[in-house]
């Protein structure tokens, strides 16, 4: 079975929880895939995100290397893609920020100024649709909640690794979520008012129709009347 | 009537007297000599018991090899082509292949049939009955009829062997294809995967297949036959992530139609429009690639045997006030 790598499982993460994600877990073996240890005890080598992309700016003109920006409602990721990402690349090109879009990407750690920072590297980036956004918005919330519990229980191996490097305050975490599952409530319920709004309009616009219709009715008549008047042959007879 | 008693002698010597061994024996005795008789051949079943008795209660070996020895021996003596012995496995059930090895006979239905990668491999694919899906292989050189997918089939006389941990069928030249006229169940064990479209694999697309054999072709080359002419077909074979694990999945035309309302004609006239087959995957990217979708389907193998496929519609309300709630909680 040790023949075949597996496929690397796309964790689901907001962009506050990765970003304080600054432990490299060092692979056993040559070829081994990298992880980066985040705050809430998860290892993750491929995420799946879903958000607006903000920024896309090639980092040196001619360079063919492109820093984007993604913003999730708890923060914001930075990737980069380059010629190493042909299928990336390419998509990113024919976007134009802002504009919701899907990212499937590796995980990179890099150190700038003696501290650590991760990014994103995108295999794939394609343009998605608000509901898309909020599915991740949901299921992510739901993935962080159950790894705060796994924290509480303080059981697997690195759960606690993560209290040892991390020692983080699950409150604080459990607030981001709150936050971000807030936000795609008050969405929703913007949305209900826009449609209640587009029905009274909708009513309005009906409304307006028929009236507009009844007065093109009337026009007609009056039109019918005066060509009556035009063609009244009464005084030719009469005479 | 069988000449030569190589072992005669020391048969002597063997302890005769427990009742359960020559039970045993005489049940696998009595096999023996139904196998041969429905073939037309009368054979001593003494001394077939005496062998037996040797080799596995004397030399100690197992069951199965002295069955093997004494059935070649038979065979040799009798000069008896080895296909023209009517040998029947016994009939079990996929949940029961446990060991390679094994001969065996199966009722199943052929589940699914994939690209065979080697010109060793007529066919490859999953069967299944009611208690699970397995893979199996046809070899080239058995020469065996074709299987095609959703037909049941008597599978007899195959081989199991295993695989990359995974345990699978063999059908070789002794074997024995036919075609049943019974539906055979497939398990209910369907299951409903909710995940982000991740991956679509590069032979997806607007692909050729093998007018022969129905494979995939690349660049105008069946694996098997060559240089041949091929068909179009429509297909994605993507990687379905939920977050935990992922699967793989195939979605033919159909799939597509109802995803996209991409069909075939819509697929060529995209591909004759830009002068390249390639849009076609391209278009499928940028249309599915990222979307979450729900599919309904049957594990078996390394695939997930999509029966239902559709875009996921959002999410409730209410959903988030429950969660919204628990943290509060």
């Amino acid at each position: 079975m040790n023949g075949v790598r597996r496929r690397e499982v796309a964790r689901r993460i907001f962009a506050y929880e990765f970003n304080k994600s600054t432990h490299r877990i060092q692979p056993e073996e040559d070829k081994a895939p990298v992880y980066v240890l985040t705050p809430l005890g998860m290892r993750c080598n491929r995420v799946f995100v879903v958000g607006a992309l903000l920024d896309k700016d090639e980092i040196k003109p001619d360079s063919g290397i492109w820093r984007i920006r993604v913003a999730d409602p708890t923060g914001a990721f930075f990737g980069y893609i380059g010629r190493f990402q042909p299928d990336a690349l390419e998509s990113l090109m024919e976007i134009e920020p802002p504009e919701l879009v899907a990212i499937v990407g590796k995980v990179r750690v890099f150190e700038r100024d003696g501290r650590l920072f991760v990014s994103l590297r995108p295999e794939y980036i394609s343009v998605v649709d608000s509901e898309t956004r909020d599915y991740w918005i949901y299921e992510t919330a739901l993935k962080t909640l159950e790894r705060i519990r796994r924290m509480e229980l303080k059981k697997d191996e690195d759960c606690k690794l993560a209290w040892q490097i991390y020692n983080p305050n699950l409150n604080e975490f459990r607030h981001i979520v709150k936050q971000a599952l807030n936000s795609l409530k008050e969405e929703f319920e913007l949305l209900e008012e826009l449609e209640e709004v587009e029905e009274k309009r909708f009513i309005e616009e009906e409304e307006f129709e028929r009236i507009k219709s009844k007065e093109e009715f009337e026009e007609f008549e009056e039109e019918f009347e005066f060509e009556e008047e035009e063609w009244d042959l009464s005084d030719l007879l009469s005479e | 009537m069988l000449g030569k008693n190589i072992y005669f002698k020391r048969i002597n010597v063997v302890n005769t007297g427990d009742k359960m061994k020559e039970d045993r024996i005489k049940q696998i005795t009595d096999q023996i000599v139904d196998l041969f008789r429905r073939s037309g051949y009368e054979v001593d079943a003494k001394e077939i018991s005496k062998r037996l008795m040797l080799l596995i209660y004397e030399f100690k070996v197992p069951e199965s090899e002295a069955i093997r020895t004494v059935k070649n021996w038979l065979m040799k003596e009798l000069e008896i082509p080895r296909e023209k012995l009517a040998i029947e496995s016994p009939l079990v059930k996929i949940a029961d292949i446990t060991k390679p090895g094994q001969w065996i006979s199966l009722k199943a239905k052929v589940v699914q049939l994939w690209d065979s990668s080697s010109p060793n491999v007529s066919q490859v694919g999953l069967i299944g009955d009611e208690t699970g899906i397995i893979k199996f292989i046809i070899w080239a050189k058995s020469g065996k009829g074709e299987v095609e997918e959703g037909k049941s089939y008597l599978f007899r006389n195959v081989v199991t062997d295993s695989f990359q941990g995974r345990m699978q069928v063999n059908i070789n030249r002794n074997s024995e294809i036919i075609e049943i006229d019974e539906d055979i169940k497939l398990p209910p064990r369907e299951i409903e995967v909710i995940g982000a479209l991740v991956a679509i694999q590069q032979n997806s697309g607007l692909i050729q297949r093998c007018k022969l054999c129905n494979r995939a072709m690349t660049k105008g080359f069946c694996p098997i036959h060559g240089k041949v002419e091929g068909y179009d077909d429509l297909r994605v074979k993507g990687v379905l992530d939920d977050g935990e694990n992922f699967y793989e999945i195939i979605l033919n035309e159909e799939n597509i139609k109802s995803l996209i309302g991409m069909d075939l004609e819509k697929a060529k006239q995209i591909a004759s429009e830009r002068l390249d087959r390639n849009a076609v995957l391209s278009e499928l990217k940028s249309k599915l690639l990222g979307r979450y979708l729900k599919v309904k389907g049957t594990r078996g193998g390394r695939y997930l045997i999509v029966n239902e496929v559709e875009f996921l519609k959002g999410v409730d309300k209410s959903e988030i006030e429950k969660l919204v709630e628990e943290i509060a909680a």
